[in-house]
């Protein structure tokens, strides 16, 4: 009865070790979010207050697009309206071949992830390339990011001192000391800035109100990728709206906490127009965004930030790696955006969870993934996606817990079961607990049974 | 008062010793305890599965049989959250769910209802105290580590008026043991990795015994233990807190 | 896809409706302010030094700096090599050892310090190797509501809050300072 993720963290936990350290690296993380929340006695307050903002951003949301790319176009600022990702990839290559752009620096965008705007553009002959350090290890490797906050925190450093020599990136054969390799990166990269043609940043937040796209980096990349070229694309989801400056105060106090436990980005910068001589584009994407928000069990999904606390807390991820699940964000956001997203394609992450609602606590705008996940269980039966495994137990208990009579004479027999030798039923695909526990022991008498020999 | 014991089908099954405890607390503290006989189950199994609609006749019954007691008690906080949190909406456009209100874990009907001061008996062991997770984030059992929010642990507040226990937790406190229903043979490589982990650190605080208000936890961890020799006992904390009864 | 669709579907989509919460959040007070600012940039890897209002700056900057060749500035008073109001292209300002520029309002419970772009190339602010801020201690705040409160945006439409230097953790979480932008940053805290 087994998931494509449970398959894929079957073969992840085969490495006892790498696992080990692969949970205490996130779980450090989230201890980090514990300490941010336990100095601010305003933390919960922080959160409900995030919550109610995005709900009522949400509900505006058209509204609020309008007032934003008004002032965004009164400072000569061009927004394109996409409705899904070929219509944001094919404007960007637009844009991108309208100014004879050949290559193009980047800032982390999820959004970008989300259209798989990275290939389509290679495809089409423009060099894409990534500069925040852990997105550039992964262009590098060709693989996806396993987290969406540390997207290159499953590779040691092995690993990516590996490809540097591969890529002459690093001179120095053998060395893999962090700071020297994040040293060789910058002097690779800060060749890029200077020549390229055009620079994207994603968008962690629209202000509606001033017309600003807020970007927050730790590497200072964002800047980087905006400074020197004369063309500045910006890629947002149009759920990245806020109203103003005071709401905006609350997301950022709370975004870094959550996401790595630091007090903030190390920049957070507010981009209002093009830089002198330079032009900016603004892509708004919907692609699905504003299904969601029909979706009544779901919408709140939106209020999502990306911080990743949700990944960092779970038990589930931090034991089976961001790869073994089907769609690109891991983690509880992860499986409830991938069912948005495509529901017959990434059913088999609703697994993913012990319903431990962990991650409902440490969410900011108190999307509560965990909870969401329960109520994807209940839509997968009519998805025709439900384990049969599972439909057959499930229907069993419920003959057994429907039917007192039928379940008194189960729990009389039941002591029967213990006589059984272990090494009998420890059969793994015919009996799961069995993998990794002894059975537990039925009682000689039942509760009812005690109690009707005059417990009371 | 009158309350009404519920025993779930696994307490029922498998630990019975845990409701006879429960029973006796409440018969110590004079409260009029009857045990409708009809009851099973409440579906939890079943809704965290995905066929919440297998759960409803369930609910339905357990509804009507629960309906004249002043507080429904047991020995099992995450069945208790199940009624608290899920039923209404189970039973929504039905009636409305009245079990829900008065469903409550053993734990927090000793500290919050008959707010008890003292107990009997004696327990000379050390106990490592098990937060399950639908105690601490569905019932409140304890503060969440997650939450800035005071401090407090309703579990151990109870277990420190029993004489001669040490009362220890382990590191991450209320991190989840990786039982989680049918996650528990589903999810199998990750369910049995938490619940090792989690016994490591129940371990390391040098407890004899692992206690707390789920069996299902409980049972979870402690085939793991069996089956990998884990010198550790696990015990429901009822059974404890009626040591002297 | 046309404005008008996109937006008439969205509202198409929205069935119910939800207000505003009251903002008035409780941001946290210091009973310092100043000092904590001072320990949050250090905390995140900032230095700062205290100084006078009449203190000689260029003073200051080379004790900090000595190695120093290129500094990079258009505030008055300070000696500088290149302008960033005045080079060609931003990327002549690569290169620059020291960027020196002013810091609007300092935040104490992230160290975070606004500066608003006031120079034809910000890059100047990326760029540098090192990275100078010159601020006023009156102008430090307790919290970020408080500094939305107090920030202005330039003609140029373009501010950053900068929180010590540019810093990284992606290879197996170790941190390292200097990713892409100033490897140091100082702030000169003016009374």
């Amino acid at each position: 009865m087994s998931t494509i993720h449970s398959k894929n963290a079957e073969i992840f936990n085969k490495d006892r070790a790498k696992t080990t350290w692969h949970d205490q690296t996130f779980w450090a993380l989230r201890e980090k979010h514990d300490n941010m929340a336990e100095q601010l006695p305003e933390w919960e307050e922080l959160r409900s207050h995030a919550s109610d903002i995005k709900c009522h951003t949400i509900t505006h949301l058209a509204d609020y697009l309008e007032k934003f790319s008004a002032n965004l176009e009164s400072r000569g600022v061009i927004v394109h309206w996409a409705a899904d990702a070929s219509e944001f990839n094919e404007t960007v290559l637009d844009i991108l071949k309208s100014h004879n752009v050949s290559k193009m620096v980047k800032s982390k965008s999820m959004l970008t992830e989300e259209c798989e705007m990275n290939p389509y553009l290679e495809k089409h002959g423009i060099d894409v390339v990534e500069t925040d350090l852990g997105e550039r290890i992964l262009q590098l490797l060709n693989q996806k990011p396993s987290h969406i906050v540390v997207p290159a925190s499953h590779l040691k450093r092995e690993e990516v001192g590996r490809v540097f020599e591969q890529k002459g990136i690093s001179k120095e054969i053998g060395n893999y000391d962090p700071t020297y390799l994040t040293r060789c990166a910058r002097y690779s990269l800060r060749k890029e800035f200077m020549d390229a043609g055009a620079g994207m940043t994603g968008c962690n937040f629209g202000v509606a109100d001033t017309g600003d796209i807020v970007v927050c980096t730790n590497e200072g990349n964002a800047d980087m990728s905006t400074s020197m070229p004369k063309l500045h694309i910006v890629a947002m989801g149009i759920e990245k709206l806020v109203p103003d400056y005071d709401s905006l105060a609350v997301f950022l106090r709370l975004l870094c906490r959550c996401g790595t436990g630091q007090p903030t980005t190390a920049f957070t910068s507010h981009f209002r127009q093009a830089r002198p001589g330079a032009e900016m584009h603004v892509v708004l994407v919907d692609n699905g965004r504003s299904d969601i928000i029909a979706d009544k069990e779901h919408w709140q999904t939106l209020k999502c930030i990306r911080c990743g606390a949700c990944m960092n807390t779970c038990p589930v991820y931090r034991r089976s790696g961001g790869y073994s699940y089907t769609y690109f964000i891991p983690g509880p956001i992860g499986v409830n955006l991938g069912m948005l997203h495509d529901p017959q394609k990434h059913s088999e992450n609703v697994s993913a969870c012990s319903l431990c609602l962990s991650c409902d606590n440490v969410c900011p705008a108190e999307v509560a993934p965990g909870s969401q996940i329960y109520l994807w269980r209940q839509s997968l039966e009519a998805l025709g996606k439900a384990n049969k495994m599972k439909k057959i137990m499930s229907v069993g208990m419920s003959v057994l817990f429907n039917n007192p009579a039928l379940y008194n004479t189960a729990l009389k027999f039941a002591p029967l079961a213990n006589i059984v030798p272990e090494s009998i039923t420890n059969i793994g695909h015919l009996n799961p607990w069995g993998v990794g526990h002894g059975n537990p022991e039925f009682a000689k008498k039942s509760f009812r049974r005690l109690w009707r020999e005059g417990l009371k | 008062m009158k309350v009404g014991l519920f025993i779930p089908c696994y307490v029922d099954a498998l630990y019975p010793e845990a409701g006879v405890a429960t029973y006796k607390l409440l018969k110590h503290f004079g409260i009029d305890v009857s045990y409708p006989e009809k009851q099973t189950c409440c579906g939890q199994p079943m809704g965290n599965a995905g066929f919440e609609r297998m759960a409803k006749p369930l609910a339905r019954k357990f509804d009507d049989m629960f309906k004249d007691f002043d507080y429904v008690v047991a020995p099992s906080a995450s069945c208790a959250a199940y009624v608290k949190v899920f039923y209404p909406h189970i039973l929504e456009g039905e009636h409305e769910c009245v079990s829900s209100k008065k469903i409550m874990d053993i734990v927090e009907f000793l500290h919050d209802v008959l707010k008890i001061t003292s107990l009997p008996g004696r327990f000379n062991h050390v106990v490592s105290v098990h937060n399950s997770c639908h105690g601490v984030r569905e019932l409140g059992l304890s503060s969440p580590s997650e939450l800035n929010v005071p401090q407090f642990n309703k579990i151990i507040d109870l277990l420190k008026l029993i004489d001669g226990i040490t009362i220890k937790e382990p590191e991450r406190k209320d991190e989840c043991c990786g039982f989680g229903g049918m996650f528990s043979v589903e999810e199998t490589a990750v369910s049995i990795r938490m619940g090792e982990d989690k016994i490591e650190r129940h371990m390391a605080t040098g407890a004899e015994y692992v206690t707390g208000p789920d069996s299902s936890c409980l049972m979870h961890m402690a085939g793991i233990a069996k089956r990998e020799n884990k010198n550790i006992k696990f015990v429901h904390v009822s059974q404890i807190l009626a040591a002297g009864l | 896809m046309n404005k008008e669709e996109f937006l008439n579907k969205l509202r198409a989509n929205t069935t119910q409706q939800f207000d505003m919460p009251d903002m008035n959040i409780n941001g946290i007070k210091y009973e310092d302010t100043i000092a904590q600012f001072i320990s949050m940039t250090e905390t995140s890897g900032g230095k700062v030094v205290n100084a006078k209002k009449d203190d000689n700056l260029n003073a200051i900057i080379r004790e900090v700096y000595p190695d120093a060749k290129v500094i990079a500035s258009n505030v008055s008073g300070i000696d500088a090599s290149l302008n960033p109001d005045t080079v060609a292209e931003a990327q002549d300002l690569n290169g620059t050892d020291v960027g020196v520029v002013n810091g609007e309002v300092g935040v104490a419970e992230n160290a975070c310090v606004w500066v608003p772009q006031s120079m034809k190339e910000k890059s100047v602010c990326f760029i540098s190797e090192n990275l100078v801020i010159i601020l006023h201690k009156s102008s430090i705040v307790d919290n970020m509501h408080d500094a939305y409160k107090a920030i202005h945006m330039t003609d140029y439409g373009f501010g950053c809050f900068i929180s010590g230097p540019s810093k990284t953790a992606d290879i197996e979480q170790s941190l390292v300072m200097g990713a892409q932008a100033a490897r140091s940053v100082t702030i000169i805290l003016i009374d």
